[in-house]
């Protein structure tokens, strides 16, 4: 029926498209993460970390209206699936947030020499890209539905987990010089933040399969590899 | 029910494991009620015949009962205790109604007999006045119609109105438990007594003796207004609350509630309310013979002197019928005749308002 | 917002010899003005501190409550609590009970409704009122049904202005393209649903400022209550709203506003317990009461 509780539907398009411009500004915040961490920019790792209010402002605004929405509307079937999605992919969002500023936060005991492993950097810019195209793709899955897109993030999400590890061998044999390991540490958080980051997007794409399929469950886990 | 025996006249289908299911059961064939009056009213004619006191009358007595030991008998061997005492009622009823039927169907068979001789263009068309051993109803015919009219106008505006104040505005109201004390009374009036104060309330006016159309309109207006108020209380009460308050909420005053919604609502059952009430006085013979006399000729006039009509005419034609007495005998039967035609095509024409006007309440 | 219209019925009233408030204004002789639902102000209905008795028994207790222009109110409560006992106060059907009386205030737009010099049926023509069972007149068509309010109230109008109405009030009510082939065909004629919403037309045809409707959609199934809760979504912009009912989905989806009744024991005058916007009374509502009635706890 067309004409029926077109507030109610618009309401609740309104809220997805919310939730996934908060995507939106999680991968930008990632974007100019990894610009501060290229180019050792503090004050751009400063404005990212004051930025992060926005982010926690969408989830708080957004989780209200969803929470007033089930209150009200009495959702069912595949509108109800949608809102506990939508709330699940809010924390995932924030999460990410969270990590971006956790990487920002640690750019200014980086020192202020230059990176000294142009290799480990690259390492690094590449996770932060390649994390930035899962979220896209996660993105995408979720707007077109596409649970076969959303599978598939459990790969691109294992290039990263690939590069993270070769990122501690680097670590490994970084040396003895105190400020190339002080350096090479904050790199390991910093790419583990970007892992974390990377297992957000997967689990929002596990919310599209669990729109789609009303199934809840993981697509991979440390306990079951695939 | 407890299974059929041995004897069964109907399908009674075994389960394999050699049970009948309690549902199915013998049933009587269809023609089986049929046989058994037949072969009871056999067995009472020859019974009457035997004993030398056959009629007609006597020998349908006896079947009744006769034919109610029998299907019981044969029901409860066929069918179990339960449909043989269904069946014996169900015919007992039958027989009742049966006899109930038998007075009615008699009367309109013997009036028409005897009136339709006495049925004649004369009858429709010529009052009695001057014609010896001769002469028609008609001055009757008009007299009833004009009697019976005027009773109508003065008692359903009267009627209604009360019913309408009982049942929308008074309720609860000590006035209206003394209405309805009142009603109630007034329909157990005798006939002549409300001829008697119709004839008194005019020799009030008018002096001894006075005999007008109009004072038969009055006694039979005292006759109908009670019927009509308690016909037209019960449609009122029909009409669902639910309508006046759909009226009140949209800010109509209640008289307007009343004649625009309540009304129209009910109005097929008022109009059958008062066309049972002109039925019921339409023959009524006592109060118009003390108020509007015996009169030879058509009048049409209820404001000037006496009337006839067809009930009193009846009477008089055959209480002193003139020189040829058959004919007078005949004439009073066609009277009877067409008082009867009356009320059946009031009856009638009220079906057919109701069948038109009625508004299906939900 | 609520435009010149409102004003000058303002002026009208206060010029008038009569005090009697509301007074239907000399301009509804004439004419409708065409679209002039949008400038047209819905009232505020406040009640203060009022009481419904039915002879000696006291069925509603101190209600205070201000109903908010433009909004659709809910009144929810278990059975017998008062909520339709209120609801018939707030446009005087509740003294049509033989014995039942009113104590209190309650106002139209700051003018005592109940007032010694008030005509109620002045006050029914601008508090219209929508019941539970669709009640259609039987002995009349469609059209008249929707004119019956015009009609009853001996409002003459030329039959092309009556045909405007009827047909602006069907489609307010979103029957016109179901009915518009066959309106001199009988109002009883039609669906359950289509029933109410025809009774929503009759309603709104008089122009009143507040409707007030009692469990409408209790006679109807879930399509045809949806298309009702549609309805009332829209009607809110050019109406207030009251409606009292049994399904709490209904009142936390249709209404801006919640208030909740509530009985002590049975016996006891209903009560208001607590009124609030409505997501509010639904995710965290103040009094206890409120929460165990809405999350189902108790009947």
């Amino acid at each position: 029926m067309a004409g029926v509780r077109i507030e109610y539907q618009e309401e609740l398009e309104t809220l997805e498209a919310s939730t996934l411009g908060g995507l939106d500004l999680a991968s930008a915040a990632l974007a100019r993460t990894m610009e501060a961490v290229e180019h050792q920019d503090v004050e751009l790792a400063e404005m990212v970390v004051a930025d992060d209010d926005r982010i926690d402002g969408r989830y708080l605004e957004v989780h209200q209206s969803l929470i007033a929405l089930l209150a009200t509307q009495s959702p069912v079937a595949t509108d109800l699936r949608l809102i506990s999605a939508l709330l699940h992919i809010l924390k995932n969002i924030e999460r990410m947030g969270d990590q971006c500023v956790n990487i920002c936060k640690v750019i200014p005991m980086s020192g202020h020499e230059p990176p000294a492993d142009p290799e480990m950097l690259k390492l690094i810019l590449a996770m932060g890209g390649q994390t930035r195209t899962l979220i896209a793709q996660a993105k995408r899955s979720f707007e077109d539905r596409n649970v076969e897109m959303a599978r598939d993030l459990v790969r691109q999400d294992d290039v990263v987990d690939n590069l993270n590890r070769e990122c501690f061998q680097l670590a490994l044999e970084i040396g003895d010089d105190a400020d190339r390991r002080e350096w090479a540490m904050t790199m390991l958080l910093a790419g583990r933040a970007i892992e974390r980051i990377g297992d957000n997007a997967v689990d929002i794409g596990e919310q599209v399969a669990f729109i789609v399929t009303g199934l809840f469950r993981e697509f991979e886990d440390a306990s079951r590899p695939s | 029910m407890t299974p059929p025996d041995a004897q069964q006249t109907g399908p009674a289908p075994q389960a394999a494991g050699g049970i009948a299911p309690a549902i199915t059961g013998g049933i009587l064939p269809a023609w089986g009620t049929w046989a058994v009056l037949a072969g009871a009213a056999a067995v009472a004619a020859a019974a009457l015949l035997a004993t030398g006191s056959f009629t007609v009358a006597l020998m349908l007595v006896l079947t009744v009962p006769i034919a109610c030991a029998a299907i019981y008998a044969w029901s409860r061997s066929v069918e179990g205790p339960r449909r043989a005492k269904d069946r014996v009622v169900t015919l007992a009823i039958a027989a009742a109604f049966a006899l109930a039927m038998i007075p009615l169907i008699s009367l309109l068979y013997e009036v028409a007999k005897r009136g339709i001789p006495g049925l004649s263009v004369e009858f429709f068309t010529e009052d009695s006045r001057g014609k010896i051993g001769g002469g028609g109803a008609a001055h009757a015919i008009v007299g009833t119609l004009v009697i019976t009219g005027v009773a109508a106008a003065i008692s359903v505006p009267i009627g209604i109105m009360t019913a309408i104040y009982m049942t929308e505005y008074g309720a609860g109201k000590k006035l209206r438990k003394a209405l309805t004390f009142f009603v109630d009374v007034m329909t157990g009036i005798p006939s002549i007594v409300a001829g008697l104060f119709a004839y008194a309330l005019f020799e009030l006016f008018f002096g001894p003796g006075i005999r007008l159309g109009v004072m038969g309109s009055v006694a039979l207006a005292v006759l109908m207004i009670p019927i009509v108020i308690r016909s037209a209380e019960e449609v009122l009460k029909i009409v669902p609350n639910h309508l006046r308050e759909a009226a009140y909420a949209l800010g109509t005053p209640k008289w307007k509630t009343i004649v625009r919604i309540v009304l129209p609502t009910a109005f097929a059952g008022l109009v059958t309310g008062v066309m049972i009430a002109v039925a019921r006085i339409i023959g009524e013979t006592a109060p118009l013979l003390v108020t509007t006399g015996v009169i030879d000729s058509i009048n049409s006039d209820p404001f000037n002197g006496r009337m006839q009509n067809l009930a009193v005419y009846a009477y008089s034609e055959y209480r002193s019928p003139g020189v040829m007495k058959q004919a007078s005998y005949d004439r009073a039967w066609a009277a009877a005749l067409v008082l009867i035609a009356i009320v059946m095509i009031l009856n009638v024409v009220a079906r057919l308002v109701y069948r038109r006007y009625k508004t299906e309440i939900r | 917002m609520f435009g010149a219209a409102s004003t000058k019925r303002d002026a009208e009233e206060s010029t008038s010899a009569d005090p009697a408030p509301p007074a239907a204004p000399a301009a509804e002789t004439a004419a409708p003005a065409p679209a002039s639902e949008v400038a047209r102000g819905a009232k505020t209905v406040e009640a203060k501190n009022v009481d419904l008795f039915y002879g000696d028994f006291h069925a509603v207790e101190e209600v205070s409550i201000k109903i908010q222009p433009n909004r659709v109110t809910a009144l929810i409560g278990s059975s017998g609590c008062g909520k339709t006992t209120f609801l018939r106060a707030l446009n005087r059907m509740h003294e049509l009970t033989p014995g039942a009386y009113v104590k209190g205030e309650i106002t139209l737009d700051g003018e005592d409704m109940y007032g010694s010099k008030v005509d109620p049926v002045k006050v029914r023509r601008l508090v219209g009122m929508v019941f539970q069972a669709p009640n259609p007149f039987p002995t009349m068509s469609i059209y008249e049904n929707v004119a019956a309010g015009l009609s009853l109230n001996s409002r003459r109008m030329k039959k092309s202005d009556k045909d405007a109405v009827v047909e602006r009030s069907l489609r307010g009510a979103h029957l016109w393209e179901e009915v518009k082939d066959r309106l001199d065909k009988p109002g009883t004629g039609l669906s359950g649903g289509q029933q109410q919403r025809l009774c929503i037309a009759r309603t709104i045809a008089v122009e009143p400022e507040v409707l007030l409707m009692d469990e409408p959609c209790s006679a109807l199934d879930p399509v045809a209550t949806l298309a009702v809760e549609d309805l009332i979504a829209e009607l809110k912009h050019r109406f207030t709203i009251v409606i009292v009912t049994h399904n709490m989905q209904q009142a936390a989806r249709a209404s801006d506003t919640t208030a909740f009744f509530n009985l002590e024991r049975s016996g006891d005058p209903g009560r208001l317990v607590e009124v609030g916007p409505t997501e509010e009374i639904f995710t965290k509502p103040k009094q206890k009461a409120t929460e165990d009635y809405v999350s189902g706890r108790f009947g």
